[in-house]
């Protein structure tokens, strides 16, 4: 997938109701209210987070291009979509940014180390400069290698064998598995720059890195559905099995143990709206979340037909109609999707 | 005592390199030492090998993270297993650990910000420290190119270690920063070794022309008809890129290197440079720390460098092999005026003084509303704590006198007509021996042994599919 066209999926989805910003906020993985509202109501699961590193002026260039295309359009604060943007057919991606949370870097950053000290020890160099520097990534790979018996050339060869399998198993361009490739490096075989495989690719540096991202998501689904034994131990503690933040877990916790939010926003010592953006993340992620402990049935129902009726998502829109509901209960319901009866 | 043996026991190499022996002699018997060691020269066996037969640990403070990180690295490379560095990159778990033990370790690296704080003190109090060594310690002369307030706080920690022998490294001093280096660490009576920085097969080429393109124009046939390994130093992140590009376009296998990359990005940049499979690298003065590799034919300076010492320390990475190499300065007309501000835009100005000097809470806020620079704000904050504001000012005067009168040095390298090495050796207060057949622009250069014609270097490693690729870098 290419930046632009991340850029005019996530454009598409708040179409006329979020500022030109609100993808930046996603793309970085902010972790506002907003943002984490927008990726239930909307869907954006796959682009959470996956360039944590976005410049704004990268961002903002990228974003003039598609006005000039003519693929969007300033509508006072918002922007809209225009039809020539409609008629742009969107390949579906394997990214997973929700699932991922970034950490395919950890992933990449344990392969590389382990590919590099492998690649050095069966060709005879036993001293090399170690391609990643962060110290908990070298004891892990010390650890893994030990436990492999990574000295006898078999194990080589499995590992070896698991990457060429698995990546033949991930449906994406061959040349963005070459991209992989080139951020790996052996004995007398550097790795490449970003602005390197760019250049030779004729693509710019971002897109040259979302490609990246998304082959690794992908390879990580493809290794931990699998049966790649050896390279499925590369993702331990990388895939997080609960997709709610750190903080949002805490909430959940507490009001398990029967705790309402009033007496969870006191105990935790933080604003009563900071926790109703938990609930609104836990309505969210759970499918078995209890609405109706928030609202009656029938108030529910109804922010639901206007959403839908209205086809908006936009609390204000809604709270015109059903102005019984505060703002929180729309934007709960709004969370469940409608799904629940 | 056999100290080749502990050296051979201990790291596997047969015979010390120059002053090596020396330093660790004066050091082993209880003096302490001041090291003038050029980059490349074995510095830190001077205090790996005490480490070996002192008790306690060896203290090594270092004022560059990404120095301190290559100094960890290299240790553990030599095999080396006790070592920690205590820095900003360690969160508040693994520091505890690493405090919590911290006498076990026989080689511990702090930055001067880490060493100054209670708690930590008080950690380093409890435990032996038997030597304090002060890696590139002319960042404590406020004379010296590369000046760190921060690192004046070495002295606070002396007696709370009870005063263990210190060891003061660096590539390159003069008299009056050796006079500081002195002054601040305490150390009255030191034992100074310095390395004669005259390199030999190092010759001093300048090239002179009317316009920026020109320069350019003739780097480009330069590099078209010399092959590397060569550094090309281009002054700024912008220039480093554009040159690369230009040498890229010319079909020369280079890339750029500087502070603004991702850290991967450099250490690929490094491998490739390690690996021969760049020519050259076209870099800020970021580039050369960490890197090890000897045969560097060439050194480029594409812009007239800030300090003659920043000059003999980035030419000094050229022909550590041994073998002839070509340290080549450009200029352009007008050059020296984009000099004075680089120099000059490192120090504070008056309004950040005083912005800093009225903010009440310490001033941090000034430097994210990007009123005043993180620098700025660093050298600022130092003396806030000990001089009054007009105090202060004066001080940041005296240092713009200073930076001026070095940028003069350096700047005279472009007109004088004179021996360049004599010059050099000079402004650090030594005499030349002798002149190397082949010494300088001034002097004559036979450029036939330097000037090496062109080989190509075989695209081995240019692979076309994925699993190509993996094949290369793992056959097995
Ligand atoms: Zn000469």
């Amino acid at each position: 997938m290419l930046f632009e066209d991340i850029l005019i999926t996530l454009l598409k989805a708040v179409d006329g109701e979020r500022t030109i910003s609100s993808p930046y906020h996603l793309l970085k993985g902010k972790k506002s209210g907003q943002t984490l509202q927008d990726i239930g109501y909307y869907k954006l699961h796959p682009y959470f987070g996956i360039l944590p590193k976005l410049e704004k002026d990268v961002y903002d260039r990228a974003v003039q291009g598609l006005f000039k295309k003519g693929l969007i359009v300033t509508d006072g604060e918002v922007v809209r979509m225009t039809e020539k943007a409609s008629a742009v057919k969107l390949a579906p991606t394997l990214l997973n940014g929700w699932k991922f949370r970034g950490n395919e870097q950890l992933f990449m950053a344990r392969l590389s180390l382990l590919v590099q000290t492998l690649s050095h020890i069966h060709q005879n160099s036993r001293v090399f400069d170690p391609v990643v520097i962060a110290e908990d990534t070298q004891q892990w790979v010390k650890n893994y290698l030990k436990k492999i018996n990574y000295r006898d050339s078999a194990s080589c060869k499995n590992i070896k064998e698991g990457i060429v399998q698995s990546l033949n198993a991930v449906e994406v361009d061959e040349s963005n598995k070459m991209i992989v490739l080139q951020r790996l490096s052996g004995l007398k075989i550097g790795g490449l720059t970003w602005e390197q495989i760019a250049r030779e690719e004729s693509r710019s540096i971002i897109d040259i890195q979302v490609q990246a991202v998304e082959t690794l998501h992908g390879w990580m689904e493809v290794i931990e559905k699998g049966d790649f034994p050896l390279l499925r131990s590369l993702l331990d503690g990388v895939i997080q099995h609960s997709a709610l933040t750190e903080t949002a877990r805490r909430t959940e916790g507490y009001f398990k143990n029967g705790r309402t939010l009033e007496e969870i926003a006191a105990l935790r010592g933080l604003k009563t709206s900071t926790i109703e953006d938990h609930f609104v993340e836990l309505a969210m992620n759970d499918p078995g979340f209890d609405i109706l402990g928030f609202m009656e049935a029938s108030l529910y129902a109804k922010i639901i037909a206007v959403s839908r009726t209205q086809n908006t998502k936009r609390l204000r829109d809604i709270k015109e109609n059903v102005p019984e509901a505060s703002y929180f209960q729309i934007r709960l319901a709004l969370a469940t999707k409608g799904e629940i009866q | 005592m056999n100290l080749e043996k502990t050296l051979y026991d201990a790291y596997g190499f047969t015979s010390f390199r120059p002053g090596q022996k020396e330093v660790i002699e004066k050091i082993l018997s209880g003096e302490d030492v001041i090291a003038l060691l050029p980059t490349g020269m074995g510095k830190s066996m001077c205090y790996q090998l005490p480490a070996q037969l002192l008790e306690g640990s060896v203290l090594i403070v270092s004022p560059l993270l990404s120095l301190m990180q290559d100094q960890v690295a290299q240790l553990k490379k030599m095999g080396e297993k006790s070592v920690t560095a205590i820095n900003s990159f360690l969160d508040a778990q693994e520091r505890s650990a690493v405090l919590n033990n911290l006498g076990s370790y026989r080689f511990i690296f702090i930055s001067p910000e880490m060493l100054v704080q209670p708690y930590i003190k008080s950690k380093l109090r409890d435990i032996r420290i038997s030597l304090l060594v002060a890696d590139e310690a002319h960042c404590i002369s406020q004379w010296g190119f590369d000046f760190r307030p921060d690192y004046l706080r070495i002295s606070e920690i002396l007696p709370v270690l009870g005063h263990p022998r210190v060891l003061a490294l660096t590539a390159t001093a003069t008299a009056k920063v050796t006079e500081e280096i002195k002054r601040y660490l305490k150390i009255s009576e030191p034992f100074i070794y310095s390395h004669p920085m005259d390199r030999k097969n190092i010759a001093y080429d300048c090239k002179k022309f009317s316009n920026g393109h020109e320069k350019l124009e003739w780097l480009r046939q330069f590099v078209k008809t010399n092959s590397g390994p060569g550094i090309i130093y281009a002054g700024t992140r912008n220039k480093s890129q554009q040159i690369s590009e230009l040498l890229n376009q010319a079909g020369i296998r280079a890339a750029y290197y500087h502070g603004g990359m991702e850290h991967q990005d450099r250490i690929f940049v490094q491998q490739q440079f390690q690996n021969g499979e760049l020519e050259w690298v076209c870099s800020t003065n970021a580039f050369g720390m960490g890197v090890h590799i000897p045969d560097i034919r060439h050194v480029i300076h594409f812009q007239i460098p800030t300090s003659i010492e920043g000059y003999v320390q980035e030419v000094g990475r050229a022909g550590r092999d041994g073998s002839p190499a070509l340290a080549t300065l450009l200029y352009s007309a007008g050059d020296e005026e984009m000099l004075e501000s680089l120099v000059l835009d490192d120090l504070p100005t008056r309004n950040e003084i005083s912005e800093i000097f009225r903010s009440e809470d310490g001033g941090g806020q000034l430097v994210s509303q990007g009123i005043v620079r993180q620098t700025s704000f660093r050298i600022v904050s130092y003396w806030k704590t000990r001089l009054t504001e007009q105090q202060t000012i004066r001080q940041i005067e005296q240092q713009k006198v200073e930076k001026i009168k070095q940028s003069a040095k350096i700047k005279k390298l472009i007109t004088i007509d004179s021996c360049f090495r004599e010059y050099l050796l000079d402004c650090f207060d030594e005499q030349l021996d002798s002149k190397p057949a082949d010494c300088c622009i001034n002097d004559g250069l036979d450029y036939s042994k330097f000037l090496s014609g062109r080989k190509t270097i075989a695209a081995a490693t240019k692979t076309v599919t994925w699993q190509n690729r993996l094949d290369a870098i793992l056959p097995c």
